[in-house]
């Protein structure tokens, strides 16, 4: 893994977009309403990089990978327009049939939850057997080859017998190793990861983290890595997009982002952290909570919880635009110079 | 370890959940879940129980509170000091029961703790018509009194749990707990589910409600950075045992045990400057149905020697108020 400081140099260094989303839009129509669970996100992630993608509950960042992947269920969901370039091509006009051969092939994806991911009736063999039997037209007998090579591959210990294992018989730790190898079968330029690590212990955690970084360091593959743990995002990402209901709110390289929050929410977020807090002393909040998705306020999404805002914010929406002087880092607020002063 | 107005003072817990196999259900081991561990707490303390999945830490939480019945063990508990202690272990049901006022629970899940059924402000004050406290319009009274106190309207009282956030539930699940005016309460897991910007609330009002009640809290959890700033005081477990107990800034500052080691190096730190070099841990926690023998950290431990398989290594002082169950635990050394 690059060292975070050098990030925004080998980034302009002329590495073009593997992945671009341009005001992508995903919505669901539901009892209430429209609920416009993704709304206008944009952002980019270049070969060979990691994009973390933070937010709380429900401010989209899982729906806009499951868009990527070509996943929502349709209906109740329903793009509501943008572009999802992957390679320069809108990922949105391709046809179901043509989706199915990128999918777990050119991108793959890990999800939070082994258990539930993995088909507790066929054996783990069986399941990455069946990735690269269907994308590389491997005969058994090799793709078994490929399975144990796999196993091996994610550090799982013994694969010759662990290959005819049920997912039941192995702990949570190594169900994520088994759904890496899974993904990582047909070698994706993109895995998608959705809280890989959030069902995890932590020492469980700091294994799975090494093992994604070091194959994404030996296969050259991006990265889009999906959390709510800003700490899983500091260590292993180069640029991070802060989702806010439904919209990207800030994006800048990690140590950009870290060291120079700008908007209020990631200001607020990151001042409700306990760690950076000296113990005894009390945290910071962000008063309220996230707004729904069928009823989100007019304006700025954010401006029903953000002490300085003002009827500007009511009525129009921030773009989200570049700050002065700093490479690659995206704002959108109105009010960036009293944000500062928080 | 024993001040004479400590709140609790727990010794030898045990909590084994047998195994039966066969047609004739025989009994043929145990899990042992929780295999012997002592602490104490202080009044207005915050103890915190940290470790991995299945380490024993909410069956340690349970069984204190007799939720669980425990296999065995000592809890001695004083209500004011001064006062006697009482075995919590050794009660029966109907003193039990009467305790019950003084210790109470917050679950992980607010949203499977909270009957659907129910209205929030009929399941926070269905404590005090159970214990014949408050009825009619002082039961309603005091159901706002306590929404208020969480950080809630009083009119949400008619509304059932489906109609709010997960942190709200939390807040009301608060509200069940303090309804008698506890001693104690035993938070397990009670801030994991929530996103950060409301467990940020969520801890602050366990702050304040310590400060306004005088509450101690047994504080369970697996987030350290959670547990470094709502706690006093640490115990760390492993597979049933614990392996290190001392005040927050010994645990996080100066730690013995290699295991509580290996888990703050684990912890990921935001902070993109302090990307580390980390050593991890190998291997998954061995089954608590078959712990290997003498320490049980020995299988995943960096520097175990041939000893650590053998013997099981008693806890002993470090510093004032540190212990550590580690043969090459620096003893005494930073005094």
């Amino acid at each position: 893994m690059t060292d975070p400081s050098q990030s925004p140099a080998t980034s302009s260094n002329g590495s073009k977009p593997l992945l671009e989303l341009r005001e992508l839009k995903t919505h669901f129509r539901v009892d209430e309403g429209l609920a416009k669970a993704v709304d206008g996100v944009s952002y980019s992630l270049r070969e060979g990089e990691t994009l973390g993608v933070v937010g709380e509950s429900g401010c989209g960042k899982s729906v806009t990978a499951l868009s990527v992947m070509g996943l929502v269920p349709m209906p109740p969901g329903l793009n509501a327009g943008g572009e999802i370039l992957f390679r320069g091509e809108n990922l949105l006009l391709r046809s179901e049939e043509q989706m199915r051969a990128i999918r777990g092939n050119e991108i793959a994806m890990i999800f939070q939850e082994p258990m539930t991911a993995l088909n507790p009736v066929y054996t783990v063999g069986n399941q990455i057997m069946e990735t690269v039997m269907l994308h590389q037209g491997m005969d058994a007998a090799a793709a078994r080859e490929h399975a144990i090579g796999m196993l091996e591959k994610v550090g799982i210990p013994s694969p010759l017998s662990r290959v005819d294992e049920y997912p039941h018989q192995l702990s949570g730790g190594m169900r994520q190793r088994v759904m890496i190898a899974i993904a990582m079968s047909c070698n994706p330029s993109l895995l998608i990861a959705d809280e890989p690590t959030t069902a995890l212990d932590v020492t469980i955690q700091a294994q799975i983290l090494d093992l994604i970084a070091d194959l994404q360091k030996a296969e050259g593959m991006s990265v889009l890595l999906i959390t709510h743990d800003l700490g899983v995002v500091a260590q292993t990402a180069h640029h991070v997009a802060v989702m806010y209901a439904g919209k990207v709110v800030e994006y800048a390289t990690v140590g950009e982002l870290f060291s120079n929050p700008r908007h209020p929410y990631s200001i607020g977020l990151f001042r409700s952290l306990p760690d950076l807090a000296g113990a005894g002393e009390r945290l910071e909040t962000i008063p309220g909570m996230v707004p729904s998705a069928t009823h989100f306020p007019s304006g700025c999404r954010f401006r029903t919880r953000c002490s300085i805002a003002t009827d500007l914010c009511a009525s129009q929406v921030p773009s989200l635009d570049p700050m002065d002087g700093t490479a690659g880092h995206t704002v959108a607020c109105h009010h960036l110079e009293e944000a500062e002063k928080l | 370890m024993s001040a004479p107005d400590n709140l609790l003072e727990v010794t030898g817990l045990k909590k084994y959940f047998p195994i039966y196999r066969g047609i004739l259900s025989r009994h043929v081991g145990d899990v042992k879940a929780v295999d012997g561990i002592d602490f104490t707490l202080g009044r207005q303390e915050t103890l915190s129980v940290v470790g991995e999945s299945g380490c024993g830490k909410t069956t340690a939480g349970r069984s204190l509170l007799r939720l669980l019945t425990p296999t065995a063990g000592e809890a001695l508990y004083r209500p004011e000091p001064g006062a006697p202690q009482v075995n919590l272990f050794g009660l029966s049901e109907r003193k039990m029961r009467a305790l019950r006022r003084d210790l109470q629970i917050i679950f992980q899940d607010p949203y499977g703790s909270l009957n659907p059924r129910i209205t929030v402000g009929n399941a926070i004050g269905e404590a005090l018509s159970v214990h014949g406290i408050a009825q009619g319009s002082e039961l309603e009274d005091r159901v706002s009194e306590l929404l208020r106190l969480v950080g809630l309207r009083p009119d949400v009282a008619n509304r059932f749990p489906h109609e709010f956030s997960g942190g709200q539930r939390q807040r009301v699940g608060i509200a069940r707990a303090l309804t008698l005016r506890p001693k104690l309460i035993v938070c397990d897991e009670a801030v994991s589910a929530l996103d950060v910007s409301i467990q940020a609330q969520v801890l602050n009002l366990l702050g304040d409600l310590q400060e306004e009640f005088g509450l101690s809290y047994i504080f369970i959890a697996h987030d350290l950075s959670v547990v470094k700033y709502i706690s006093d005081r640490v115990a760390v477990m492993y597979l049933g045992r614990i392996v290190e107990t001392g005040t927050v800034e010994q645990i996080f500052e100066n730690p013995q045990h290699p295991y509580t080691k290996a888990l703050l190096a684990a912890i990921p730190v935001p902070d993109p400057a302090r990307r580390s070099q980390r050593v991890h841990l190998e291997g998954d926690v061995p089954s608590p149905i078959s712990p290997p023998s003498g320490c049980h950290f020995h299988t995943r431990c960096p520097v175990a020697e041939e000893r650590c398989s053998r013997e099981t290594p008693a806890m002993q002082a470090c510093e004032e108020g540190h212990h550590a169950a580690c043969f090459l635990a620096e003893v005494c050394s930073s005094t």
